[in-house]
């Protein structure tokens, strides 16, 4: 299995002084294509902040990430922007969709700045909708979607571009726990299908049981790392 | 296209935000328009009094007459000179004068004024003297007729068909000449200097009484574009050679109401200027707001891989899609307003330009130009305005702006 996400000693600190924060601290993690996993910990353990320095949203104060064998830090502005767009899908804890344009159009966004042809995204469109299991909902807006429905339009668009991986922060946060395993389902149902990377932080304990592996956070630290044998359905 | 799509459709999740900013560009923009067709027709009504009652709209003249109105510094070959003048493609019209001071007495008054020997066939195309009459019949070229104001026909106490003596002194001798007239037509032009002291014979009744034959002081001259008379005058025909003559343009006969009009037109850059500052003022205030509002879906969507550019490129096309809407609704405004005002015209009360009073309603002057210079201008600006909130937009770090929590 090629590894696609690699981070060596990966720091990263907020403040100084008193107020010094080690939001990420030495984190050495490699995480290999087809793999879901679930960065688990308190609040304020730095899931959020590792999560972004993955996926290139902000810059470590020491230590390194390899994406598909890419240094991000070597690149920056529109290339790094272009990055992420043809490598990363994001999905974030709520609000990930532009309000004023359709499930649809949204999940069409990455497609249209990848200048995907439009045959294409509508074909690509159509078939993400059905995989989330939204098929007829494309034309509402998201104020017109529950939380739920939301969140996998948002899985939708992560999808659509055809990343390496998907890093997603709390996407079950804002919703009941029903919704927010009905969600799990669909992301691990598509990372077995299709063999999509998924790197998710969470601190339900209903979500972490659909997990294969567990990176457990503490004080910016990976306290442990566990591959687990069964896995909740 | 899904850039314009967007822009579209944010500018009208704060629809009142967006109203009212478009209400304030919208006004600027007819303000700014309606300015300028405003101070258009003051110049323009002010012009017409001097191009189209007596001054005309360029005069061929001697040179130093205009200072010293001499009456010896005639032009002697006036046919020779208007026949120039007639094959110039610029010029539509000539007509010659004389013009001399003098005493004019009735049985039982005296004052003195000017006495000018006018063509009456030629004069009606460089003039409106007989459209200022207002009693009698203008000159038809019949010997002993005379026209003069109602100013100094409450002075002389005359009436039409009474008895008038022009004194004055004849060119070159200085000899005194004495004539008299009938008085023909009374006439106003509603400015008193005129209307007090000055009065109309045939031009060969003056020419005989100043024993100076076929010459003239002035030849007037009518343009086919009132344009033309714009300083500097740039004319085919060139009379230095010709008895030191010069055709001067009314702008220079009246260098006051020149500058004048010079100012009028620094005026309406200040206050463009002052409508533009607000309008700036405002943009960057609307732009920022609602840059403000987006801060977690700008990251988001930065997050996804929207490269900064294209943010910039966004919030501008909002700017522009803001700023072409409002002139829409501003030139529209304007257009109401011109249409509305333009038979009656906007009443400015009296008002008095170096000593001429003027009191006839402004007719808004509105030309397609206006209709497309003061909006092109506005949407630039406003996408100018938005330049600070979009590169501000363009630099939100994804990583802060998802860390606000809505
Ligand atoms: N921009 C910042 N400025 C200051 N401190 C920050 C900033 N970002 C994160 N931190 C701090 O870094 C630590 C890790 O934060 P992070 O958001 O990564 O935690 P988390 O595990 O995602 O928490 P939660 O479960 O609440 O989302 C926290 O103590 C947080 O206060
Ligand atoms: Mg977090």
């Amino acid at each position: 299995m090629p590894q696609v996400i690699q981070t060596q000693n990966l720091s990263r600190r907020f403040g100084e002084g008193d107020t010094l924060v080690r939001a990420v601290e030495n984190v050495s993690l490699t995480i290999d294509s087809g793999e879901f996993t679930a960065l688990i910990g308190p609040s304020g353990s730095g899931k959020s902040t590792l999560l972004h320095l993955i996926g290139g949203l902000d810059i470590p104060h020491e230590g390194s990430v390899k994406l598909s064998g890419v240094d991000i830090a070597s690149i920056s502005g529109a290339a790094l922007s272009d990055f992420r767009r043809d490598h990363i899908g994001f999905i974030f804890q709520s609000y990930n969709l532009i309000p004023v344009l359709t499930a649809e159009e949204n999940i069409e966004y990455v497609m249209l700045l990848q200048n995907v042809a439009a045959g294409e995204r509508k074909t690509r469109v159509s078939e993400m909708l059905e995989l989330v299991g939204l098929s007829g909902l494309g034309h509402r807006r998201p104020p017109e979607l529950s939380g739920g429905q939301q969140q996998r339009v948002a899985v939708a668009r992560a999808m659509a571009s055809q990343p390496d991986i998907i890093l997603a922060d709390e996407p079950t946060a804002n919703l009941d726990s029903k919704t927010g395993a009905t969600l799990l389902d669909v992301m691990r149902e598509l990372n077995q299908s299709l063999g999509v990377t998924f790197v998710f932080s969470t601190h339900d304990q209903m979500i972490m049981d659909r997990a294969k592996r567990l990176v457990h956070l503490r004080d910016g630290e990976i306290e442990l790392d566990e591959l687990r044998e069964s896995v909740a359905t | 296209m899904l850039t314009f799509r967007l822009a579209v459709r944010n500018l009208f999740r704060n629809t009142r935000r967006t109203i009212l900013t478009m209400m304030m560009i919208g006004f600027s923009v007819s303000a700014l328009i309606l300015v300028d067709a405003i101070t258009q027709g003051m110049l323009r009504s002010l012009t017409d009094t001097f191009t189209k009652t007596l001054t005309g709209e360029a005069q061929v003249l001697r040179a130093g007459y205009s200072e010293s109105f001499d009456v010896d510094l005639y032009i002697s070959n006036v046919s020779d000179v208007e026949a120039l003048l007639s094959r110039d493609a610029a010029i539509a019209a000539t007509s010659p004068r004389v013009v001399t001071g003098g005493m004019i007495a009735s049985s039982y008054n005296v004052i003195s004024g000017m006495t000018h020997g006018i063509d009456p066939l030629k004069e009606t195309d460089v003039s409106r003297l007989d459209e200022a009459l207002v009693a009698g019949e203008f000159l038809r070229g019949s010997p002993l007729e005379i026209l003069i104001g109602t100013g100094m026909q409450e002075i002389l106490e005359v009436d039409l068909g009474d008895r008038i003596v022009v004194t004055t002194a004849a060119a070159d001798t200085g000899e005194l000449t004495q004539a008299l007239f009938r008085v023909s037509g009374i006439f106003q032009f509603g400015i008193r200097g005129m209307d007090d002291s000055f009065a109309f014979i045939n031009i060969a009744d003056a020419q005989s009484m100043l024993s100076m034959n076929d010459a003239a002081h002035q030849i007037i001259v009518q343009f086919r574009d009132p344009d033309t008379a714009n300083l500097p005058l740039q004319l085919a025909t060139d009379l230095s050679d010709w008895e030191q003559t010069e055709i001067y343009s009314w702008m220079t006969l009246n260098r006051e109401i020149a500058s004048m009009l010079e100012m009028s037109s620094i005026g309406t850059v200040i206050l463009g200027s002052i409508l533009f500052l607000l309008v700036s003022f405002g943009v960057v205030n609307s732009m920022f707001m609602s840059v403000y509002e987006r801060i977690y879906e700008i990251g988001v969507i930065k997050a996804v891989g929207t490269r900064p550019f294209e943010i910039i490129r966004l919030i501008l096309t909002e700017a522009f899609v803001l700023g072409f809407a409002s002139c829409l609704f501003g030139g529209l405004l304007a257009s109401l307003v011109g249409f509305a005002t333009a038979d009656s015209g906007i009443p400015l009360g009296q008002y008095e330009v170096s000593g001429v009073a003027l009191n006839e309603a402004i007719l808004p002057v509105l030309t397609p130009s206006q209709f497309v210079t003061y909006p092109i201008y506005t949407t630039l600006l406003t996408m100018l305005a938005a330049v600070y909130p979009a590169v501000y937009a363009s630099r939100i770090a994804p990583s802060e702006a998802l860390r606000k929590s809505l």
